[in-house]
């Protein structure tokens, strides 16, 4: 407390000279370049297979990126919507909203993409033939559609959890000012809470995308054709387990350390004196 | 006499099963400084906040410059009109003081950036710390940031200001610069409604005083005769606790 006191009248200053990625100023940016480093040396000293399994992966990582950037955006919304929801007076709301959260984050994740994938195209057909309408008995899952659909509810229900952990963290006096301003509730939580809550989340949202990230491999149970699943088409034709799979191990630790770094560095800049 | 811009009639508030009001009525003319004492717990904050509906009453009325509050659909108009002043301040941490002030001028008042930036270095200029404007609410003192508050408040031109204990969150030394503050609104012709514990600037700046007790007004008085002849025993015991120190 006493220390961002003192620091506060550079604050324009200190804005300018975090603008850019400086390695002295966070060390862990050396893990990074070292991982890349040995992915260089690895492909340069054994182009065979190193090499290989980069150039046949590499619409995989394409789509792992993808993945998780779609759905990690599409889940904040809603995990902000769900977020208000927890929150809310009435009770249909809090009930839905409530009722969301607590039955997704009880199922895997894993069962969850197989059952978005598997069973909610026949779902669709039956309402078809039910109803006669000839595009729903048409209907096919496109996998990358179904996968970033599954990862998105079930990514949204703990996102909901944070939304309201940060909403709350918030002093309750600040909402009575900005409502006796004459603001409505949606101003106040537009221009008052939010951006409050939103300094508070900044970790564990930065947490969610690594953890996304992570389990984006999981879609490849689903015919999508990520980082994961190119890897073990490369194996089955290949039969190199070992240097396939640690190739694919070192592609996703330098994404998950850049994305690392990437959080830091925003929860550096974000921060204020209270 | 005028029509009262504010009249409290029979309002009825409990907490679970606390009765933190039990049939308070009372009128507030224009112009009118009214302060309110009285021991913790006898509803003074909670008459308070019902009168902008922070807080809602279970039975009675309250109009306010003519808006019924009974009509929830009249709660943001009313709110325009009343601007409130707490006692930990809740300036918005995240906002440079300026923008503390100007936020609710531009979204709920319409204002242009300009004009609101004008009203708001104007009112800054009268709180006597323009120089402030540009920093953060957590750099400032208790004192400053109670005035930025009722700078703020006043940004709305509100008819009537509500104070919720503004100096009771204060160090000492700077409960004097608040207090100047509003007694020269006071001075100006604001209608006010003050909580305090205050009783010097009751004695000063107070139109009348109400004494509360237990949910109801025990005694409503000039400050004159209710220091020098309070009629109620309730009254002379609390006036004889706090008066002594």
């Amino acid at each position: 407390m006493e220390k961002e006191k003192k620091d506060a009248p550079n604050r324009e200053l200190s804005f300018v000279t975090g603008g850019e990625v400086n390695i002295r100023q966070d060390p862990w940016w050396w893990l990074v370049v070292v991982v890349i480093a040995v992915v260089i040396l690895l492909v340069m000293l054994q182009p065979v297979p190193f090499k290989d399994i980069i150039v046949f992966a590499k619409d995989g990582i394409l789509v792992t990126i993808i993945v998780t950037v779609v759905s990690y955006f599409l889940m904040l919304i809603l995990g902000l919507f769900g977020g208000l929801g927890r929150l809310s007076n009435n009770k249909l709301v809090f009930g839905i909203s409530s009722l969301y959260v607590e039955v997704v984050r009880g199922i895997p994740l894993l069962v969850q993409l197989i059952g978005w994938y598997f069973a909610s195209p026949v779902i669709i057909q039956k309402l078809g033939l039910w109803t006669g309408i000839e595009a729903l008995i048409q209907y096919r899952a496109n996998p990358i559609i179904t996968a970033i659909m599954a990862i998105t509810v079930c990514y949204g229900a703990y996102m909901s959890e944070i939304v309201r952990s940060g909403i709350s963290s918030v002093p309750r006096g600040q909402m009575e000012a900005a409502r006796s301003l004459g603001m409505s509730y949606f101003q106040a939580m537009r221009y008052v809470i939010l951006p409050q809550a939103f300094r508070v989340i900044l970790p564990p949202m930065g947490n969610e995308f690594i953890a996304l990230l992570k389990d984006s491999s999981l879609v490849s149970v689903v015919a999508v054709a990520d980082l994961t699943r190119r890897g073990r088409e490369f194996m089955s034709a290949h039969f190199n387990p070992i240097e396939t799979w640690l190739m694919v191990a070192l592609l996703y630790l330098i994404m998950t350390l850049i994305a690392a770094r990437v959080v830091s560095y925003i929860e550096k800049r974000s921060k204020y004196e209270r | 006499m005028s029509e009262p811009i504010i009249k409290i009639e029979d309002v009825h508030k409990h907490f679970g099963k606390v009765e933190a009001l039990r049939g308070v009525n009372l009128n507030v003319d224009e112009r009118e400084v009214v302060v309110v004492i009285g021991p913790s717990g006898s509803g003074k904050s909670t008459m308070l906040r019902c009168i902008n509906r922070l807080e809602e009453y279970d039975k009675g009325s309250i109009t306010v410059d003519g808006i019924d509050l009974n009509n929830p659909h009249n709660i943001n108009m009313v709110r325009c009109e009343v601007g409130m002043v707490f006692q930990s301040f809740n300036l918005f941490p995240h906002l440079k003081v300026i923008d503390n002030l100007t936020l609710a001028q531009r979204i709920v008042r319409k204002r242009s950036k300009e004009e609101a930036f004008e009203i708001g270095m104007q009112l800054l200029n009268k709180v006597g710390i323009p120089e402030k404007a540009d920093v953060f609410p957590g750099q400032l003192s208790g004192g400053q940031q109670q005035r930025v508050a009722i700078a703020r408040a006043l940004a709305m031109n509100p008819k009537i200001m509500l104070f919720d204990e503004p100096t009771s969150a204060l160090d000492p030394e700077m409960i004097k610069e608040v207090l100047d503050v509003m007694a020269q609104l006071a001075k100006e012709g604001m209608t006010m409604i003050v909580v305090s514990h205050e009783m010097g600037f009751a004695r000063a700046a107070a139109d009348r005083i109400i004494f509360m007790d237990e949910g109801v007004i025990v005694e409503e008085n000039t400050p004159e005769l209710f220091f020098t002849s309070p009629a109620q025993k309730r009254t002379r015991d609390f006036l004889s606790k706090v008066l002594q120190i």
